[in-house]
């Protein structure tokens, strides 16, 4: 049976979805500003659009998981994040949970 | 202005006022990163073209505002949505129900026009339909923005759940035509009745009945009545006019009422005190359109008028018992109906009555 396209790319998003939190906080433990940690992302194979990830940072920050501060370089002014204190053991937390997930599904798959 | 601005001049009218600045800010460095980005990968200047293709890329400056956007990101949530489905479908049901009756009883009591009477019943429903599904997505669409979640929705229990297979006509369909499998699932059962679906049903009535009054919903054929083939029009005594504002005030603190009730609905002492208040309410008004004394006038095609009217009858169960042999021209059809108007007031006075001693009793109860 041939696969549905469509639902095969609606499933895809959705398993992507919720591990791209985890992959900006990982990407965060250096700082960087929107663009490029987007190259940083896509560098790993992780693409995503810009859409989301700058409200997913404004989001982050508002959270009390990132600090950013705004800063001058390359004669413009731009905004960089890092994880904060709380950022980092959200991290931490979230790998144990991601390994676990992931040896589980190892096993069943 | 170039390009970029009217971008990000657009984007920043959908941001909130406080956040707007910082968020342009932030895209104006994405766009122009992205811009340069693709000039040194073609080693010279964009033209336009190439410019918007980007800022196409970048999304649409509604969508790109829309996800900065505090709060739900629809007006109906999925948690929401099976209660919304519900309450439309038994909603529009229902007013499938009235458009039908009302349908049969114009079919019925005249062959004439029977082509205008169904294109009237059509547009009865889609038109009082729409509104309700607007009704219920502004209804749902509060209770996203304030996060609310009153506990029938988390708490319910499994013996409650009978009323909900009131949206499946097919259920209504097999119960009457004696599946007792469909009896056992769906029939009601008055003494384990889902204690909301008094409230509920009460609220969703008034509503109508409100949207009604103050004219937003229609239902075709309450200003017409047909005698003896030929159409008579009611207009409303002038009573009615005094009392709109109060009638619509009872009508919309009855449903304050009954949505407290169903969001508290073990606040018995406080819903036996609201009521009160009600049933006193209810009975002011009853006593008003009553000293009225002229609550109709029916008016002929040829310009002849009956009024609907107290006229000094009194509640004379005589006359209760001739009620269908009346005349059957307009004066006689008005009388007829001045005499169940008087009963219909009578009636309310005293269920009014019992609900404010069955409401001091339950304050005293607690």
């Amino acid at each position: 049976m041939s696969l549905d396209p469509d639902l095969y790319e609606s499933m895809r998003l959705e398993l992507r979805r919720g591990s791209l939190v985890l992959a900006v906080l990982a990407c965060l433990r250096t700082e960087r500003y929107g663009y490029t940690l987007r190259q940083a992302l896509a560098a790993d194979g992780l693409e995503m659009e810009e859409s989301t990830l700058y409200p997913l940072l404004r989001r982050l920050e508002s959270q009390g998981l990132l600090n950013s501060e705004w800063r001058e370089e390359e004669k413009r002014k731009k905004r960089f994040y890092v994880l904060s204190p709380g950022g980092v053991s959200m991290l931490a937390a979230l790998t144990d949970e991601w390994r676990g997930i992931n040896a589980s599904l190892d096993k069943i798959l | 202005m170039d390009m970029i601005d009217r971008y990000l001049n657009a984007v920043a009218a959908q941001l909130p006022q406080d956040e707007r600045a910082d968020i342009v800010a932030e895209l104006r460095d994405l766009i122009l990163s992205r811009f340069e980005a693709k000039e040194e990968e073609l080693g010279r200047p964009l033209t336009e073209d190439e410019q918007e293709a980007i800022l196409r890329e970048i999304g649409h400056p509604l969508v790109v505002a829309a996800r900065y956007r505090k709060g739900p990101d629809s007006l109906v949530g999925p948690e929401l949505f099976p209660y919304w489905l519900f309450g439309v479908k038994a909603g529009l049901l229902v007013l499938l129900a009235v458009q039908a009756i009302g349908l049969f009883i114009h079919l019925i009591s005249g062959p004439e026009d029977s082509g205008r009477a169904i294109a009237q019943a059509f547009h009865g429903f889609f038109g009082s339909g729409l509104t309700l599904i607007g009704a219920a997505t502004l209804a749902a669409a509060i209770f996203e923005h304030y996060d609310i979640r009153p506990k029938w929705l988390t708490q319910w229990r499994v013996k409650d759940l009978s009323a909900f297979g009131l949206s499946d006509p097919a259920a209504w369909g097999a119960s009457v035509a004696g599946a007792q499998t469909a009896r056992r699932t769906w029939r009601l059962r008055p003494a384990k009745a889902w204690p909301g679906a008094e409230y509920a049903f009460s609220f969703i009535v008034l509503g109508m009945f409100s949207l009604w009054w103050v004219g937003l919903l229609h239902f075709p054929g309450l200003t017409h009545v047909r005698l003896l083939g030929a159409e008579a029009t009611v207009t409303p005594a002038p009573i009615w006019s005094i009392l709109f504002a109060p009638i619509l005030i009872y009508a919309l603190i009855q449903m304050s009422v009954d949505l407290n009730s169903l969001v508290r609905p073990h606040a018995v002492r406080l819903r036996a005190v609201a009521r009160l208040g009600i049933a006193v309410g209810g009975l002011w008004l009853t006593w008003a359109i009553y000293q009225a004394g002229h609550w109709f006038t029916l008016t002929g095609r040829d310009g002849e008028t009956a009024r609907v009217a107290g006229n000094g009858i009194t509640l004379d169960v005589e006359a209760l018992r001739t009620l269908g042999d009346g005349a059957r021209d307009l004066v006689g059809v008005a009388d007829t109906l001045s005499v169940v108007m008087v009963w219909a007031l009578a009636i309310s006075a005293i269920s009014l009555v019992f609900s404010v001693f069955a409401n001091l009793w339950r304050m005293a109860r607690g």
